[in-house]
């Protein structure tokens, strides 16, 4: 049951609504905890086993943090002349709890996620080397959501140790946080203090969150209908048999997969906030008008957001400011440039973040290879900023001025469908070979002399595409521009803004990839 | 705390860092910012700061980084 699907939007959310509405505003909290449940359970089955132990041994971890915390302030309050001797002692106390709650939490994605993937390897291993060993491999299904909430989980206990959050004395609240049928399945991955206490509220339905959900919920379908769905045909159509294409249809493909999935995982966050937002809860946002980004950095300042602020907060700051990188910048300083001691703080600092990011997003060499792929060329970016910088100096030229600043854009579309070539090859050595065969008989004759028309879309399908595409980098270009109409369609006078409702229902209605001909497409980022 | 504004201008002295009151928040410190200019403190003030500091309640502007300051001096 898809956030996408007609289940969902038709039955479960509508019957979810109404209850919450029907019960007491405390006793609401259970309505979207146990909705939560019905959501995974009708998904995952059994393995919403998971989910509970994930939040027991959240709650357990943050409570015992919390208690032992406690117990410091009262011992040096009792013995002021100790403090610093009393702060170690707690101090690392404190860290071994949370290193046991993130363990527990980490051993079981690891189990599920990594497992066959580690010791197929493993296995690959020993056969090279000539070693009678076999680890054995099982058929293992990914429960629902597990990469999401666990990154919620482990962020809400650091939290706790970093005293940023407050500790939830109430088992129900840890589990709600972690269990928000919204965003169980493919986040946004939010803080404790950014949802907890709007989730514990119940605040109840009105009609201004009605109306600003239900708009939200249909610009989200309309991205998923109308334009993602009917690239997947065209994508799948050349991903799937890549060694009969070459040249321009690969690239086209690659082009094609990046604005599925932008239009895809983008419209399911829309789905997901708008769904949120009808039980007056705020999510954070998880995209910034991406396809602006001047460089790669700045893409992922604007895509899939609260990844990248998860693995800055709880992964890049705690390297940046370890013992390692410290010692390097103490002792570089001392013998080297600048330059160079910058150059090695970039790579201690990237190279875990990316590396974690690459493997977050499943266990193939493929997402290795697209965390190393950002790596080296985030690397790259901050290492040559200093060449960058004279450059533009020396030949005057304006960092904001229009030609400049689009042709960095261009540059950051090519960087990023190269990427996404890769991400959505079936294999590591498939968008190698991919890559290549882009590089082979590439004729652009080939984008309008009717080839695209064998791939199972007319010229309707690409029509629809290429308007709804319009529409949507329209509505970005005034969002990120700030321009009259960024405020969202609902401060518009009323005439715009019924005419824009009924011509997005018409457009989802009438234009959406269903019947016959299209098939219910999968939301990407759930196997993740 | 002149200090402290030396190390600021030397990171960038393009940003009006007196007034800005969202440096985190508007992203106008990045990341590697950040990290150089943790580096420094730290350095300039014999202090040590460790990740959980780093947010922007203590590195939102000028202000907020000179509490911060001495609050780790103790």
């Amino acid at each position: 049951m898809g956030y996408h699907t007609s289940v969902y939007l038709l039955l479960f959310l509508p019957a979810v609504l109404v209850i919450y509405q029907l019960v007491p505003q405390k006793k609401r909290w259970i309505v979207l905890l146990l909705s939560g449940y019905a959501f995974v359970w009708m998904i995952s089955r059994k393995l919403i086993i998971y989910l509970w132990a994930a939040t027991l041994v959240t709650y357990y971890t943050a409570v015992r943090l919390a208690w032992t915390k406690q117990i410091r302030a009262a011992a040096v309050r009792e013995n002021p002349d100790e403090k610093q001797e009393l702060c170690a002692q707690f101090g690392r106390k404190e860290k071994r709890i949370l290193f046991f709650g993130i363990g527990l939490l980490l051993a079981g994605l690891g189990y599920v996620k990594y497992f066959n993937f580690f010791a197929a390897n493993m296995n690959l291993f020993f056969e090279t080397a000539g070693i009678d060993l076999q680890m054995g491999t099982g058929s293992l299904i990914l429960p629902i959501g597990i990469s999401f909430y666990t990154l919620q989980a482990i962020g809400y206990m650091t939290d706790v140790y970093w005293n940023k959050a407050e500790v939830s004395q109430h088992l129900g609240k840890t589990a709600l946080f972690l269990g928000f049928f919204p965003q169980i399945m493919e986040g946004p991955i939010s803080s404790y203090s950014q949802t907890a206490d709007q989730l514990w509220t119940g605040q109840p339905v009105n009609v201004n969150d009605l109306s600003r959900g239900t708009v939200r919920i249909l610009w989200g379908l309309f991205k998923k209908l109308v334009i993602a769905d009917r690239l997947y045909i065209f994508v799948r159509a050349v991903f799937d048999h890549y060694e009969e294409y070459h040249g321009v249809l690969v690239a086209a493909a690659a082009v094609a997969y990046t604005i599925q999935l932008y239009m895809e995982f983008s419209g399911c966050m829309d789905i997901v906030a708008g769904s949120a937002i009808l039980f007056g809860v705020s999510l954070p946002e998880n995209f910034r008008q991406p396809f602006f980004a001047v460089n790669a950095a700045d893409f992922w300042r604007r895509w899939h957001i609260t990844l990248g602020t998860w693995f800055r907060t709880y992964v890049f700051y705690p390297v940046s400011v370890s013992g390692p990188v410290k010692k390097w910048i103490r002792i570089s300083r001392k013998h080297l440039s600048v330059n160079t001691s910058r150059l090695g703080v970039l790579l201690l600092t990237l190279f875990p973040v990316w590396l974690c990011n690459g493997l977050w997003h499943g266990a193939k060499w493929k997402y290795i290879f697209y965390g190393m792929y950002y790596f080296v060329i985030l690397f790259l970016e901050g290492a040559l900023e200093p060449v960058y910088e004279r450059v533009l100096k020396k030949h005057s030229i304006l960092r904001k001025a229009f030609p400049f600043q689009f042709l960095r854009i261009l540059k950051t579309w090519c960087i990023i469908c190269t990427g996404e070539l890769f991400f959505r090859a079936d294999g590591f050595r498939i968008g190698v070979c991919m890559f290549r065969s882009m590089f082979r008989e590439f004729s652009v004759h080939e984008l309008w002399d009717g080839t695209l028309l064998n791939f199972g879309l007319d010229k309707a399908d690409y029509l629809a595409v290429f308007v709804g595409c319009l529409v949507v980098a329209a509505v970005e270009f005034i969002k990120e521009k700030k321009l009259p109409g960024s405020e969202g369609i609902r401060k518009q006078k009323l005439p715009v803004r019924w005419a824009a409702y009924y011509a997005l229902i018409l457009a989802v209605v009438i234009f959406g990839a269903y019947g016959t001909g299209y098939q219910q497409v999968d939301l990407i980022y759930a196997g993740f | 705390m002149e200090r402290l504004m030396c190390i600021l201008n030397e990171l960038d002295d393009t940003i009006p860092w007196e007034t800005e009151e969202k440096l985190i928040d508007d992203r106008i410190l990045d990341s590697f910012k950040v990290i150089m200019l943790i580096s420094e403190m730290e350095n300039e003030f014999d202090i040590e700061i460790s990740a959980e500091e780093i947010r922007p309640e203590n590195l939102n502007s000028v202000r907020k980084m000179r509490t911060m300051i001495q609050r780790l001096q103790g």
